[in-house]
């Protein structure tokens, strides 16, 4: 526990979070911490919690035990909209954007959900011109600025998943929560997403949930392992692969 | 949602057309045009929640009772009052209402949203039916507000007055069209769309979508209470059905009549809906119609179609039925068989998903 690659104040951590649904206890006694230029995996089996703990990161759903800080202040139990103005952003596992607008739409909607409630860099309100410049600006980041006409609708499953993160980024998030960005990927698409994420990670904390073991090992910085709802290992990569009881959990031959 | 451009002169002919209407129509159909008109705002209003932002109230007639019995509290005995004071006292306390039931009803969603609103509404009702106010369950006749503008003002004939009522309900209605539409081009109105598709995924991106949904009841429960000042402009009498579940039951049909993606169809629907109560009288009374059962032996239809005005509540079931079953967009998503479009009609289809749609 010893090794970390990046130090100082983490921007988003938790302590002792928990979450039960019923009997169930869903996610227990997580504390983890997101740091700045850090691309943060967190990996399980199915049923882990990892989901769970996004959606409690998220403000979707409250947490019945523990804290969250964003940068040293006490968000936990803040509603999503809330969150997101605090500059959370998420990115979701199923597709989730609106098909019937236009790729750009969908950007500026989620500039403007988070730019309604700051002013601009003038002291101005934002106006819709700032907006639309903000969501062009997060297209070209994922590379969809050329179909930045079309409907959201009619692109590519994987050219909706870049959409996806291009609506988080749209909205100057600090710290990205990204479930499992590359589900239903091609290869070649699988590669543009990790040059894609690499290069957030420089400017973001980022939490990634992902399954596709190869492509968390190349990209993670620091990894954390969930079973059962709780912590069972973290580390760098190199640690999570030689870890056994990693091994025994979850990664069984593949490691 | 929003009008394209190609129909633009096909909603401007419309409005001419029925700017035409009262120098040909009996004024039976003047006065029969200007409660469709009123139909038609109370469905519009209620559009905006409805098909813009995916919210199913069944309590939105009672800001329009409301408003309508506004206007009956405030004219004094006698004597009408202007619109310019009626008008915006009905418009307020129709908003201010649609504000304390708004923020407790948002806070349920789906079907239970359309429960406490049915509760709410008939809380309303239950308000006016049960106690003396407006002349109980009875209802109350009121001096119509005048048409006038600051001290000068319109007078009427008995004669003239349906005449100029269906022209200020014509105007309240265009009006009305015009500000939803405005409502939904801005920032806001594609707010309210977002929320409609997916209201999870708006929170997400830092939406207070509570706070979008109350204003958007707000502003529907005003613009219900333009439609209830101009009935009791009209009609200059108030009762509880004005507000009871039946009505917002009926504007609700009026939009699943005419669509329920476009502001066009609550108009369509609810002058269709208008429409289909009237068809069996018009069809008995035509005397070319008598004449011709008599010509073909059979005087006993005629009598028969007279009979089915008695069954009106059937024959509109039907209908209604047909339409949701035969036509899911509504009346407005009819359109010509493909062989009487001209082709370059058929063109923008295709073409549509390169273009960014305006909002």
């Amino acid at each position: 526990m010893a090794e970390r690659r990046v130090t100082g104040q983490p921007v988003l951590a938790t302590r002792g979070l928990s979450r039960n649904f019923g009997g169930l206890a869903a996610v227990r006694n997580v504390s983890i911490a997101l740091h700045q230029g850090e691309l943060h995996a967190v990996i399980g089996p199915n049923g882990a919690g990892k989901t769970t703990l996004v959606n409690m990161l998220s403000g979707d759903i409250r947490p019945t035990a523990g804290e969250i800080a964003l940068n040293g202040r006490q968000v936990g139990g803040e509603p999503a909209h809330r969150l997101a103005r605090l500059g959370i952003g998420r990115s979701f596992q199923r597709t989730n954007i609106f098909t019937s607008l236009s790729v750009l739409e969908n950007a500026r909607l989620a500039a403007q959900g988070v730019g309604a409630a700051r002013s601009g860099p003038d002291g101005k309100t934002w106006a819709e011109a700032d907006f639309v410049t903000q969501a062009r600006a997060a297209l070209a980041r994922v590379g969809l600025a050329e179909v930045a006409a079309r409907t959201a609708g009619a692109l590519s499953h994987g050219e909706q998943r870049q959409l996806e993160i291009a609506m988080t980024l749209a909205s100057h998030p600090k710290v990205l929560l990204l479930d499992e960005p590359l589900a239903g990927m091609g290869p070649e698409e699988s590669e543009r997403m990790t040059t894609l994420l690499k290069g957030l990670a420089q400017e973001h904390a980022i939490l990634l949930i992902e399954h596709d073991m190869d492509f968390v090992f190349a990209v993670a910085d620091w990894m954390t392992v969930m079973a059962e709802g709780t912590v069972i290992a973290e580390g760098k990569p190199e640690t999570i692969r030689a870890n056994t009881a990693v091994q025994d959990a979850y990664l069984g031959g593949h490691a | 949602m929003l009008p394209d451009k190609r129909a633009v002169p096909i909603l401007i002919l419309g409005v001419l057309a029925l700017i035409a209407v009262p120098f040909f129509a009996p004024p039976y159909y003047i006065e029969l045009g200007t409660y469709a008109f009123i139909a038609a705002m109370l469905a519009l209003s209620l559009q905006l929640l409805v098909g813009c932002t995916g919210l199913v109230s069944l309590g939105h007639a009672a800001f329009y009772g409301l408003a309508a019995y506004t206007v009956y509290l405030i004219t004094p005995e006698g004597t009408g009052r202007s619109m310019f004071i009626t008008l915006p006292a009905a418009v307020v306390v129709s908003g201010i209402v649609a504000l304390a039931v708004g923020a407790l009803s948002l806070r349920t969603r789906g079907f239970f949203f359309l429960m406490v609103t049915l509760a709410f509404g008939q809380m309303v009702f239950f308000v006016f039916h049960d106690t003396k106010i407006g002349g109980g369950p009875d209802g109350a006749f009121l001096t119509r507000p005048l048409i006038s503008i600051f001290d000068w003002q319109l007078q009427l004939t008995r004669r003239q007055r349906p005449m100029a009522t269906y022209y200020v309900a014509l105007t309240f209605l265009v009006a009305m069209y015009l500000t939803l539409v405005l409502i939904l081009r801005s920032l806001f109105g594609r707010v309210l769309e977002g929320i409609r598709v997916n209201e999870h995924r708006m929170r997400a991106l830092g939406f207070d979508t509570y706070r979008y949904k109350l204003a958007a009841f707000v502003i529907a429960g005003m613009l219900a209470g333009v439609a209830g000042h101009m009935w009791a402009m009209h009609r200059g009498f108030v009762n509880p059905e004005l507000i009871g579940w039946h009505r917002s039951a009926e504007a609700l049909l009026m939009i699943l009549l005419g669509g329920l993606g476009t502001l066009h169809g609550p108009i369509i629907g609810a002058f269709a809906y208008m429409g289909l109560a009237e068809l069996p009288q018009v069809m008995a009374d035509w005397k070319p119609m008598a004449r011709l059962f008599n010509a073909l032996g059979m005087p006993d239809t005629g009598a028969f179609l007279q009979s089915l005005t008695e069954r009106k509540l059937l024959i509109e079931g039907v209908v209604i039925l047909l339409v949701v079953i035969l036509l899911p967009k509504g009346l407005s998503g009819l359109r010509l068989p493909r062989w009487q479009r001209s082709s370059p009609a058929e063109k923008p289809t295709v073409a549509k998903a390169e273009v960014p749609p305006n909002g």
